[in-house]
C-alpha cells in the first residue's frame, strides 16, 4: 500500500482480515480486503447481513484492530494513532450514521446535534448556532426541541445526518442508513448522501443490502464471506 | 449534554426517589450520631462543667467521675481543709442505684452531697427546689419526663421512701441520669458513714490553685487533684473514648451503606444505558466527558438527597426527643458541613466504582 493515492486518500486499507473467536470457533468477518476511498465519492459496499460490511466500516474508522493487514486513515497508519488521537480523529474528521439512527433518547434532536460539536471543543454559543443551521439546512429546524421518541423515522435519520456531519467529518461512514426507511423517506436520505458527497465534497462509504443506493454510489462493492470485489452489476 | 444526566435519572422517577430516599437516610443516620454524640459528650459533663469548684480531689489514680471509682474518707476531706488557701470542702459520693414507683423500677447516679455547702448539687432547677432534708430527692428533668415522675411524688429508693422535691437541669449524662440526695442519706444507703467519691474545693480569693494543688499532693500523697478545665477535660475524654468508636462505627456503616446505593443505580443507569455510552464512544466522546456525567448524576443525587435529609433531619429529631427525652442531642453547622462534605466525598467514590463500568463498554456495541 503505497503510492499518491493512498496517501490522498481519506481512508484506505490493504489485506485488511478481521477474525473472531479462538482456536476452533474462529470466523472471519473480513478477509483480505483492500480499498481506497477518496473525497467526494460515495463508495457502496452492498452485502447481505453478515457479510462483514459493518466489520470493515470499524476498522476503517478505527473501532477495532484487524487481524492482519494496514489500514490508513487521512494518509497516517492506524496504528500509529495513539487512542487519544484516534478519539480526536472521530470526534472532529469521521461521521458515524447507523441503521436505527442511535440517537440518544433523552436529548432533543438540537443536543443530539450539538453533542458531537461538543467533543470538538466548540463553545455553548458556537455549537447551538451551528446545529440549528445544520437542522434547517436538512429542513428539520422544526424539530430541535423534540426528542427522538416523538420523530417519524425519517426525522430521525435526518437528525442523524446532521450529527454525522456536525463535526465537518470528511469521512461519513454509514451502515445500513436506509434500512430502517420507507422507500420515500430512504431516496431522501440517499439524496443527502449524494449531496454530502458531491456538493461537499465528503467521502461517504455505505455498507448496505439496499440494491435502491446502487445508482448513486461512485463504487459499488459486493461483500461475500468477508470477502469485497467489485460489483459486476 | 449538561441535560443527559438529569434526564436519564429522571427517566426512572420510582428508582430515582427510592435512591434519594435511602441516600437521605444514611445521611440522617449520620447526621443524627453526630448530634446525638456532641448531646451525650456536652450533656455527660454539664454536671461538672456548671459544679464551678476550683479544685476536684480523687483518689490517686482516678481521672473521672463517668467511668473511674474513687474511694476517699471524711477524715482527709478535713485534712484538705486544712491546707492553707483553701475556702471550703464539699464531699460528694457518687452511687450507682434504683427508683422504685409503682412497680418500676429505675436506675440513676444518685449523688450524695451537702446541701449546705453550695457545692456538687443540681446546677439548676426546672421546678421545685434544693433538697434540705434526708428524705427528699431531686431528679432529672429527661428522667421525669421519660418516667412521668413529677414534684410531690413519693419515690422508693432502696426500700427507702423519698419526696421528690425538685426538678434538675444539666443532669443528664445520657445513658444515665443524676438524682440527688443528701451526702448523710447516700453514706447510710451503703453503709459507710465516712465515704466520698471526690471533694470539691473552694480556694480562698487571690489563692494560686497551683500552690494549693501542689500542697494537697504532698499533704495527702494518696489523692489526686485537678483544677476545673483538667477535670472537665477528663471526663470529656473518657466520655468519648466510651462513645466515639462505637459512633464512629455506625456513622461508617452508614456512609458504606450510603456508597453501595449510590454505586449501584449509577451502575444500573450505566448498563441499562450502555447502548447510549458505546454511542457517545463511537461518535468520538473524550473519556473524561463520560465519567463527568457518571459525576454529575452521583451530584443530583447526593445534592437531593441532602436538601432531602436535612428537611427531614429537625423535625425527627424533635420527635425523637420528645418520645425518648433522655437522648439529648446538639447540632451544629460545622457538624451539618462535615457530613455534607463526607457525602459529597462518598459520591466521588462511587462514581468513581461506578465508572470502572464504562470501560467495559465497547465501540462495537453501537453496531449491535
Amino acid at each position: 500500500m503505497s503510492g499518491r493515492n493512498d496517501l490522498s486518500a481519506v481512508a484506505c486499507c490493504e489485506g485488511l482480515s478481521k477474525v473472531f473467536g479462538t482456536n476452533e470457533h474462529q470466523t472471519a468477518a473480513v478477509r483480505d480486503v483492500t480499498l481506497q476511498a477518496y473525497a467526494g465519492e460515495i463508495i457502496l459496499l452492498l452485502g447481505p447481513s453478515g457479510s462483514g460490511k459493518t466489520t470493515l466500516l470499524t476498522l476503517l474508522a478505527g473501532l477495532s484492530r484487524p487481524t492482519s493487514g494496514r489500514v490508513l486513515l487521512f494518509g497516517k497508519d492506524i496504528e500509529s494513532y495513539s487512542s487519544r488521537e484516534l478519539q480526536q480523529v472521530r470526534a472532529r474528521r469521521i461521521g458515524f450514521i447507523f441503521q436505527t439512527f442511535l440517537l440518544i433518547d433523552s436529548l432533543t434532536a438540537l443536543e443530539n446535534v450539538e453533542i458531537v460539536l461538543r467533543f470538538n471543543g466548540r463553545g455553548r454559543g458556537e455549537r447551538r448556532k451551528r446545529a440549528r443551521q445544520l437542522l434547517g439546512d436538512f429542513g428539520i429546524g422544526h424539530l430541535e426541541g423534540k426528542f427522538p421518541r416523538t420523530m417519524s423515522q425519517g426525522e430521525k435519520q435526518r437528525v442523524a445526518i446532521a450529527r454525522a456531519i456536525g463535526n465537518d467529518a470528511s469521512l461519513i461512514l454509514a451502515d445500513e442508513p436506509t434500512g430502517s426507511l420507507e422507500t420515500k423517506q430512504g431516496f431522501g436520505v440517499i439524496e443527502l448522501l449524494r449531496r454530502l458527497a458531491k456538493d461537499q465534497g465528503r467521502c461517504v462509504i455505505v455498507a448496505s443490502h439496499d440494491l435502491r443506493l446502487r445508482e448513486f454510489a461512485d463504487r459499488i462493492f459486493r461483500f461475500e464471506d468477508g470477502r469485497l470485489q467489485p460489483d459486476a452489476a | 449534554m449538561d441535560m443527559y444526566a438529569l434526564r436519564t435519572l429522571r427517566s426512572q422517577p420510582v428508582r430515582l426517589l427510592l435512591t434519594i430516599g435511602g441516600v437521605a437516610l444514611c445521611i440522617i443516620l449520620m447526621l443524627f450520631l453526630l448530634s446525638v454524640y456532641r448531646g451525650a459528650a456536652d450533656g455527660s459533663v454539664d454536671y461538672i462543667r456548671r459544679n464551678k469548684a476550683d479544685l476536684w480531689v480523687l483518689q490517686r489514680n482516678a481521672t473521672n467521675i463517668l467511668r473511674g471509682s474513687s474511694f476517699l474518707s471524711a477524715s482527709q476531706a478535713e485534712r484538705v481543709a486544712a491546707v492553707p488557701g483553701v475556702e471550703k470542702v464539699s464531699s460528694v459520693l457518687f452511687l450507682l442505684s434504683t427508683i422504685k414507683k409503682g412497680g418500676n423500677v429505675r436506675t440513676v447516679f444518685l449523688t450524695g452531697f451537702e446541701p449546705e455547702s453550695g457545692l456538687g448539687g443540681p446546677p439548676q432547677f426546672v421546678r421545685g427546689r434544693n433538697v434540705r432534708g434526708d428524705d427528699e430527692i431531686v431528679l432529672d428533668k429527661s428522667f421525669t419526663q421519660k418516667f412521668h415522675f413529677e414534684v410531690g411524688d413519693e419515690v422508693n429508693l432502696q426500700g427507702r421512701p423519698l419526696k421528690v422535691v425538685g426538678i434538675s437541669a444539666w443532669t443528664n449524662a445520657f445513658v444515665i441520669q443524676y438524682a440527688f440526695v443528701t451526702l448523710r442519706f447516700a453514706r447510710e444507703l451503703i453503709g459507710f458513714p465516712s465515704l466520698a467519691t471526690c471533694f470539691l474545693v473552694r480556694i480562698k480569693e487571690g489563692a494560686d490553685p497551683g500552690d494549693i494543688q501542689s500542697r494537697i499532693r504532698a499533704e495527702l500523697p494518696g489523692l489526686e487533684v485537678y483544677d476545673h478545665p483538667t477535670f472537665l477535660e477528663n471526663n470529656i475524654r473518657e466520655m468519648k473514648s466510651g462513645f466515639l468508636p462505637l459512633l464512629y462505627t455506625v456513622a461508617a456503616i452508614g456512609a458504606i451503606v450510603l456508597t453501595v446505593i449510590l454505586s449501584l443505580l449509577l451502575s444500573v443507569n450505566i448498563l441499562e444505558r450502555r447502548k447510549d455510552f458505546a454511542i457517545l464512544k463511537t461518535i468520538g466522546s473524550p473519556l473524561p466527558f463520560l465519567w463527568g456525567m457518571v459525576v454529575k448524576q452521583a451530584v443530583l443525587i447526593s445534592s437531593a438527597s441532602s436538601l432531602a435529609a436535612l428537611a427531614a433531619f429537625f423535625p425527627l429529631v424533635r420527635l425523637i426527643e420528645r418520645v425518648s427525652p433522655e437522648v439529648s442531642t446538639k447540632s451544629t453547622a460545622g457538624q451539618i458541613a462535615a457530613v455534607i462534605m463526607a457525602v459529597g466525598l462518598m459520591s466521588l467514590l462511587s462514581s468513581g466504582i461506578s465508572i470502572r463500568r464504562l470501560r467495559r463498554i465497547y465501540f462495537l456495541e453501537a453496531f449491535q
